[in-house]
C-alpha cells in the first residue's frame, strides 16, 4: 500500500522540509501556497499544538479543509480569535511570534530578499506584488523560512530591491538595527536547504535534493556558494507523510502540482 | 429634518466621489465593495488616489480604466490565483497611461491608519527599516516616511510614518441602519481603523436593518453612523469575492478575470461585458446567472454557521 507513496515530487519535497523546521508548540504566521501546507503538515503530525496564525486576523485556526488565501472564508470558523490587520499583523510587530514564512523574486546570500522589482524601481522591466506582509514578519517574527525557486537570477549577489532585510550586509549589521525579530534561519529551495552562518550570517549550502549534486547547486547560485563540511542529501520524505499530503491536504492537486 | 442616507451606489459616486480625490477602498479579500469599485468606473472618474495596505482584482479594474493616477499600498496581486496584468501593464508600460505608487507593507500602512484615526500626526513601526522602501518614495518625497531615535530612551531608531486621513472611503459589510450604524464580521481586513481615519464613508451592504437589530449587537458596530454620508443596499456587492455568511469566494470568476486580463484586448473585452455593459448589480447579477446558471450561483451561497447569541443584560 505505501508503495505508492515512496516516490515524491519536488513541490512535496519542499513542503515536508520545511514541516521539519516547525516545533510543536510554536506560533506561526502562514502565507499562501507550499508553506501553508508545510505548516499544515507540521500540525497534523510532529506539531500538533502549534498556534496557526494569518495577517487577516484569523489565530489559532482549525479550518476543515487547506485555505486558498490568508483570507480565505474557510479560516473563521473555529478560530480562537478573528480580527483584522492591526490583530493578526499586530502579534507579529510585538514579537509574540516564532516563525513567520517568506518568499520572493530575488534573494542575495545574506537573505535579503526582494518582493518589489526586476530592473529600476522606477522604470521596472517586471513589477511584482511588493511587501504585503513580508517585511512585517521579516522584521518581527523569532526567525523566518523562506522558500523560493532556485535559479541563478534569483539566487543573486545583489538583488534589486531590498523588499525584507534578512542580514542586510552579513555579520551584526542587522543586531544594530534592533527588530525585535533574529532573521532568515532557512531557505528551503526547489535545489536544496541552505542556512546562515552564525558570525558571518552567510548562507551556506546544508543539503541538496534528491537527484542533485552540490556542483548543481553553485551553478545555478549567483555568487560563489560556500559549502558546510557535512553536507549531505536532503532527508527524504517518509511515505506516511506524502500520504498526508495528498489525500488529507491537497486532494485536488492545487498547491503540489502533479507530476 | 434628517436627509435619509439611504442611496444607490449610482447616487453615492455621484454626489460624494470626485476627480482628484483619496479614496481609502476598504476591505482585505473580504469586504470589498465590488458595487461602488465598478460605478466609479462607470462613472469615469479620474486622477484618483486609492489607498488600501493590499489590493486585488478590483484595483486592477481600476487602473485598467484609466481612474487612477496614484497608489498608496502594500501590495498589488491576487495570491496563488496570479499578477494582475492592468497593474503590471502600467507600472511596467505606462497602459493606459503611467500611475505612480507609494510602497509600504500591509503594518505601517494600517499604522498610518491607526495614526489617521486617532487624530496623531505619525506613528513609530518596527517595519520598512533597512529595505529599499526608505530609499525610494513617490509624490510624497522625504515626507513617506522618516527615521526617528526613539525620544523615551531605548536607543532604537524607529521608521515614523504619517497618519493617513482619506477624503472618502468605502466598504462592503453584512449589514447596516439607515443612519450607516454597519457591522462586519469575519475578516475585518484593513476596518474598523480604515474607515475611522477617512472624513467621510460610503458603506454598501448586503441588508439594510433597524436600527434596533443594530443595538442588540453593538460590539459588532464598526464605526459610528455619523461618519457615513450613503448607504447602498447591495446583495453580492462583494462578488466574486466573498462577504461571510451570505456567499463564498467565486474563484472560478477571479481565475476568468485573470486569465482573460493577460492582453489589454481580453481585459477590455471583460470590462465591456461585465462592468461597462451592465447598468448596476441587478443587471451584473441577472447577466451572471443568464451566463452561468442558477445552480453555480446558487453554489456560492454560505452554508449556515450561526453563532449562539450573547447576552447583553445588566
Amino acid at each position: 500500500m505505501a508503495d505508492k507513496y515512496t516516490d515524491f515530487t519536488l513541490q512535496e519535497l519542499m513542503a515536508v522540509a520545511a514541516a521539519r523546521e516547525i516545533q510543536d508548540g510554536e506560533k506561526v504566521i502562514i502565507g499562501t501556497g507550499l508553506p501553508l501546507i508545510g505548516a499544515f503538515l507540521a500540525q497534523k503530525t510532529h506539531a500538533p499544538n502549534i498556534v496557526a496564525i494569518y495577517e487577516s486576523g484569523a489565530i489559532d485556526c482549525k479550518p476543515i479543509f487547506t485555505p486558498f488565501s490568508v483570507a480565505d472564508p474557510v479560516l473563521v470558523p473555529g478560530a480562537a480569535m478573528q480580527g483584522g490587520l492591526v490583530e493578526g499583523l499586530g502579534v507579529v510587530h510585538a514579537g509574540d511570534l516564532d516563525v513567520g514564512f517568506l518568499g520572493g523574486a530575488q534573494i542575495d546570500k545574506y537573505g535579503n530578499l526582494n518582493a518589489h522589482v526586476i530592473g529600476d524601481y522606477r522604470n521596472p522591466k517586471v513589477r511584482f506584488a511588493g511587501s504585503g506582509g513580508s517585511n512585517d514578519i521579516g522584521a518581527g517574527c523569532k526567525r523566518t523560512i523562506v522558500m523560493m525557486l532556485h535559479q541563478k537570477q534569483r539566487f543573486s549577489e545583489k538583488v534589486d530591491f531590498i523588499t525584507t532585510p534578512g542580514y542586510l550586509g552579513g555579520g551584526k549589521e542587522r543586531e544594530k538595527m534592533g527588530f525585535p525579530g533574529g532573521g532568515p534561519s532557512v531557505v528551503v529551495s526547489t535545489m536544496a536547504i541552505l542556512r546562515f552562518h552564525p558570525e558571518t550570517k552567510e548562507m551556506y549550502l546544508a543539503s541538496y535534493h534528491p537527484g542533485l549534486t552540490v556542483e548543481d547547486v553553485k551553478a545555478n547560485t549567483g555568487w560563489d556558494l560556500k559549502v558546510a563540511p557535512d553536507v549531505k542529501e536532503t532527508e527524504r520524505p517518509a511515505p506516511e507523510l506524502i500520504r498526508i499530503l495528498r489525500e488529507e491536504l491537497d486532494p485536488t492537486g492545487i498547491f503540489l502540482k502533479k507530476k | 429634518m434628517k436627509v435619509s442616507k439611504v442611496m444607490t451606489a449610482k447616487e453615492a459616486v455621484a454626489k460624494f466621489i470626485g476627480d482628484g480625490m483619496t479614496v481609502l477602498v476598504g476591505g482585505f479579500f473580504h469586504a470589498i465593495a465590488y458595487d461602488i469599485t465598478h460605478e466609479i468606473m462607470r462613472q469615469k472618474k479620474k486622477h484618483l488616489t486609492i489607498c488600501t495596505p493590499s489590493f486585488n482584482e478590483h484595483a486592477d479594474q481600476m487602473i485598467g480604466s484609466g481612474c487612477v493616477d496614484r497608489i498608496v499600498s502594500s501590495y498589488v496581486w491576487m495570491e496563488v490565483f496570479g499578477p494582475l496584468y492592468s497593474f503590471r501593464r502600467a507600472m511596467e508600460k505606462g497602459i493606459p497611461h503611467k500611475i505612480e505608487m507609494e510602497d509600504y507593507t500591509n503594518f505601517s500602512m494600517m499604522a498610518r491608519l491607526v495614526a489617521g484615526a486617532l487624530g496623531i500626526p505619525y506613528v513609530p513601526v518596527h517595519s520598512l527599516k533597512g529595505s529599499d522602501m526608505m530609499k525610494y518614495s513617490a509624490w510624497m518625497g522625504d515626507n513617506k516616511v522618516k527615521l526617528m531615535k526613539d525620544p523615551f530612551g531605548s536607543g532604537v531608531e524607529h521608521a515614523v510614518v504619517p497618519a493617513l486621513n482619506p477624503d472618502i472611503g468605502y466598504i462592503h459589510a453584512q449589514r447596516s441602519d439607515e443612519e450607516g450604524n454597519f457591522q462586519l464580521w469575519g475578516i475585518t481586513g484593513d476596518a474598523p481603523w480604515s474607515m475611522r481615519a477617512c472624513k467621510q464613508v460610503i458603506v454598501s451592504v448586503e441588508e439594510i436593518v433597524s436600527r434596533e437589530v443594530i443595538g442588540r449587537d453593538p460590539n459588532r458596530t464598526v464605526l459610528p453612523g455619523y461618519k457615513v454620508v450613503a448607504v447602498v443596499e447591495a446583495p453580492y456587492g462583494s462578488h466574486p469575492k466573498n462577504s461571510q455568511g451570505y456567499y463564498n469566494v467565486d474563484r472560478d470568476f477571479i481565475f476568468k478575470y485573470i486569465q482573460e486580463s493577460r492582453t489589454e484586448e481580453g481585459w477590455k473585452k471583460f470590462m465591456d461585458e461585465w462592468v461597462y455593459g451592465v447598468a448596476d448589480r441587478t443587471e451584473y447579477l441577472k447577466k451572471y446567472i443568464d451566463t452561468f446558471g442558477m445552480k453555480k450561483f446558487m453554489s456560492l451561497k454560505a452554508k449556515d454557521m450561526s453563532s449562539g447569541s450573547v447576552n447583553y443584560g445588566f
